[in-house]
């Protein structure tokens, strides 16, 4: 949990002009040369710059000067706004439709160049396209105007003395072009030799590689699609009740201690608790719950709901930048932009690429004048811009970011919040789950399980006057005993005089006489003697519940046990996460017999138990010691030591007031089948991550020596600079949709079921 | 009413706050220090 303990002051930027793994680490390396920078981590699928500054922090001109000299941009405004974010999204919608046109005219140009280059393979070409003229002619808008990017930031990056895959392209295209230039300008020179012109090469590699820019740019908006779908629950405006009638205002101008009424199917604006009035809301977009919930008066709604059945009016609690949907939506956004170490090996490699492909196209382009066969010029030339083209890093810059887009934006949806990539790296390595009890595996609130009357009593007054004495009780104790008198519909006398004796128990005074209610400790102070009550409570305390004794009048009336129960789906996500092969250890602070009989129901055979509060830290970090990574699930609340010293801490809500930014891992819904959402969506995260480095990396392993011609002294066989370009746009296509098929991702069985 | 035997007030048994039983007698008493006190050493109490 280290990341988030840090206080440094961060800066989020936005940074325009990268494209591929090797600008991230030059946009790094530059941000961390300006003093007052303490870290940089730079994402690529984000095209966002998270900066932490020292105790001098850097002043932002800085941080953009640097940038700039770097070849990239920080755009003046970097705040994210509602505006700059539907700005952004234009501007992506602008790019996408401009690169469609560059894909469409590229397309329309490159097609008649191939048929007209290839004659031998398309015969029916008509004659006047075979005329290297008319090629030259085709071809020459789409290598400049088409491709005009590539060149204008290779240019850019060769003012700043930087190299990226848009030099590879570049010097690639260019090659094949001015080389084609020169055959047609001079035939008798170069024909002589042998030499042919290859327009079709530049025309072909720069349709292709736009179609690579704009699939690409394509899902990188759909990787995003999370954040706007949750932003999109937010609605515009809300309905305030004022003591005159109701007047609609926009959302910005609700202030906390409004009073908003919204009707069935409109969306809550913002949090609030039920005044008056009484409804079901259907929060299946905050919480992954798919049931909708019961909100009756002094009830909790949360913004971005949806109201279903009744009309209710509530008062704004919590709005702005305050609200659960709006502390998601950050929390969200800074996973999507937060780096997983697994990248940064791609990073380092993608930062050394770019010269080492522009030597090997020169040691090729030289041994194929060497030794090659003859036309030596132009199989060199075709070789070199084949391993220029081929060699883009772009796969390998988006393999990771894009899963963890992906994976984080869909958790949100199952209501499962991951804080960072890191969280998820981790987290798919971790094989010991602890569970605290109480909260975890437990309901967390007791409820009453035995009412054992003395002899000559009935249960009913010896619960009746209990609950009486605890009416006014917020011991959860006292509100299961109270809820069970509810429950049977026993009237509750009146009580005067309510005491609570601190660790034993309280006491009241109603018609009958002094009413006690409370541990033996209390009986015992009291001089009262439990008789053959006493053996019931040793009975019931060895099956793990909780006795209180109640007393009236000096005399043992009866005993009460209460327990927190298992959670009903406890037992089948032991057995599900055993399946996965997690060791599961149960951590209580209950005594031995009682911690045992809980986790022996949910089928847990490793149980501390009678750690104290402050303990639960210490026995993580003992587990931790044998080098396991451990996953601590808890409430959150008391257990929060427990959670930041685990590897992952993950932190169950119940309902929708969160502390989403205390854990790791949040559920957002009161369900233990979170824990194997989320370790789930983890392993599957991390598998596509590894198969897409897999596949960049093998890509450029198998494919640069190829386009090399190192085949082709055994098989004859070359690729040409066209497939080679077709195979660069479709090795990012590829690992992008592989990403986006995280989309998709439900959690196996016993996990959520949404 | 009873008497507490420490403190020598009234206190009535349905309502005392303790009880204690010393040879076969019932005492009642206003506060569970009382109690305590006469738990320590009857006799001190109940010696005259």
């Amino acid at each position: 949990m280290s990341p988030k303990t840090s206080d440094a002051p961060r800066l989020d930027l936005p940074v325009k002009g990268m494209h591929c793994a090797a600008c991230v680490d030059k946009v790094e390396r530059a941000l961390r040369s300006v003093p007052g920078v303490t870290a940089a981590a730079v994402n690529l699928a984000t095209e966002r710059a998270r900066v932490e500054l020292g105790p001098e922090p850097a002043a932002l001109d800085q941080l953009r000067d640097a940038v700039a000299a770097a070849g990239y941009a920080i755009p003046e405004e970097i705040a994210v706004t509602p505006e700059s974010r539907e700005r952004e999204q234009a501007d992506r919608a602008r790019e996408i439709a401009r690169l469609r046109v560059k894909l469409v005219v590229g397309a329309l140009l490159a097609v008649p160049v191939l048929l007209g280059s290839m004659a031998e393979v398309f015969p029916w070409a008509p004659g006047w396209l075979r005329d290297a003229r008319v090629l030259w002619l085709l071809t020459t808008p789409v290598q400049f105007w088409v491709g005009g990017q590539f060149h204008a930031a290779f240019l850019r990056e060769l003012r700043h003395r930087t190299t990226s895959m848009n030099t590879l392209v570049s010097i690639g295209t260019n090659a094949a072009y001015f080389f084609s230039v020169a055959v047609v300008l001079w035939p008798h020179r170069f024909m002589a030799a042998g030499a042919m012109p290859y327009f079709e090469a530049s025309a072909l590699l720069m349709t292709f590689l736009v179609l690579g820019r704009w699939l690409e740019a394509r899902a990188r908006g759909g990787t995003s699609e999370a954040i706007r779908r949750l932003v999109a629950l937010q609605p515009r405006a809300a309905r305030l009740a004022e003591p005159g009638g109701e007047r609609d205002v926009p959302i910005g101008e609700i202030v906390p201690g409004d009073l908003l009424r919204v009707r069935p199917g409109e969306r809550i604006a913002v949090d609030g608790l039920v005044v008056e009035g009484a409804s079901t809301v259907d929060e299946s977009m905050l919480t992954g719950e798919s049931l909708p919930v019961e909100r009756g008066p002094g009830a909790q709604v949360v913004g971005g709901s949806i109201n279903r059945t009744g009309t209710f009016t509530f008062r704004a609690t919590r709005v702005g930048r305050d609200t659960v949907l709006a502390r998601i939506v950050r929390l969200v956004e800074e996973a999507q932009g937060s780096k997983a170490p697994i990248q940064r090996l791609a990073d380092r490699v993608a930062s050394v690429f770019v010269p080492v492909v522009l030597g090997i196209a020169a040691l090729t382009f030289a041994a194929w004048m060497l030794w090659g066969p003859a036309p030596a010029f132009f199989h060199a030339l075709t070789n070199a811009v084949g391993v220029l083209v081929i060699a883009c890093p772009c796969a390998l810059g988006l393999a990771t970011p894009t899963a963890v887009m992906v994976a984080t934006g869909r958790g949100a949806e199952l209501g499962v919040l991951i804080r960072s990539a890191e969280v998820l790296e981790t987290l798919h390595r971790t094989h010991t789950v602890v569970l605290d009890k109480t909260g975890t595996l437990t309901m967390g609130r007791p409820v009453v399980t035995d009412v054992v009357p003395a002899a000559g009593t009935e249960t009913d007054p010896v619960l009746a006057l209990a609950a009486a004495v605890e009416q006014g009780s917020e011991h959860p104790l006292g509100e299961a005993i109270v809820t069970a008198a509810k429950s049977r519909g026993l009237a509750l006398p009146p009580v005067r005089e309510f005491r609570a004796v601190p660790g034993q128990g309280v006491e009241a005074l109603v018609e009958q006489g002094r009413v006690l209610l409370g541990n033996q400790r209390l009986m015992d102070g009291r001089g009262i003697e439990p008789g053959a009550l006493a053996k019931e409570a040793r009975r019931l305390a060895e099956a793990g519940r909780s006795v209180v004794y109640v007393a009236v009048a000096g005399e043992a009336l009866g005993l009460i046990a209460v327990a927190d129960v298992l959670r009903p789906e406890a037992l089948a996500v032991v057995a599900a996460l055993r399946a996965m092969g997690v060791d599961v250890i149960m951590l209580s602070g209950d005594a031995q017999s009682t911690a045992v009989a809980i986790a022996r129901q949910a089928g847990i055979d490793r149980v501390h138990a009678e750690v104290l509060p402050d303990e639960k830290a210490t026995e993580i970090k003992r587990l931790q010691a044998d080098g396991r990574l451990v996953a601590m699930v808890g409430d959150g609340i008391n257990d929060a030591p427990a959670l930041a010293q685990a590897d992952v801490g993950l932190a169950m809500s119940s309902g929708t007031d969160v502390a989403i930014e205390a854990a790791d891992v949040t559920l957002m819904r009161d369900d233990l089948r979170g824990v194997i959402a989320a370790i789930d969506l983890s392993r599957r995260t991390m598998r596509i991550v590894k198969e897409n480095l897999g596949w960049a990396f093998g890509y450029n392993l198998v494919l640069v020596p190829v386009a090399a011609g190192m085949l082709y002294p055994i098989w004859g066989v070359q690729l040409s600079p066209i497939l080679a370009g077709m195979a660069m746009a479709l090795s990012s296509v590829s690992v992008v949709t592989n990403s986006l098929r995280l989309g998709r991702f439900r959690p196996s069985a016993g996990g959520t079921e949404r | 009413m009873a008497k507490d035997p420490v403190c020598q007030m009234d206190v009535d048994p349905k309502s005392a706050a303790a009880q204690s039983k010393h040879q076969g007698q019932t005492y009642y008493f206003c506060a569970v220090g009382c109690k305590v006190k006469f738990d320590a050493d009857p006799a001190r109490y109940l010696g005259r």
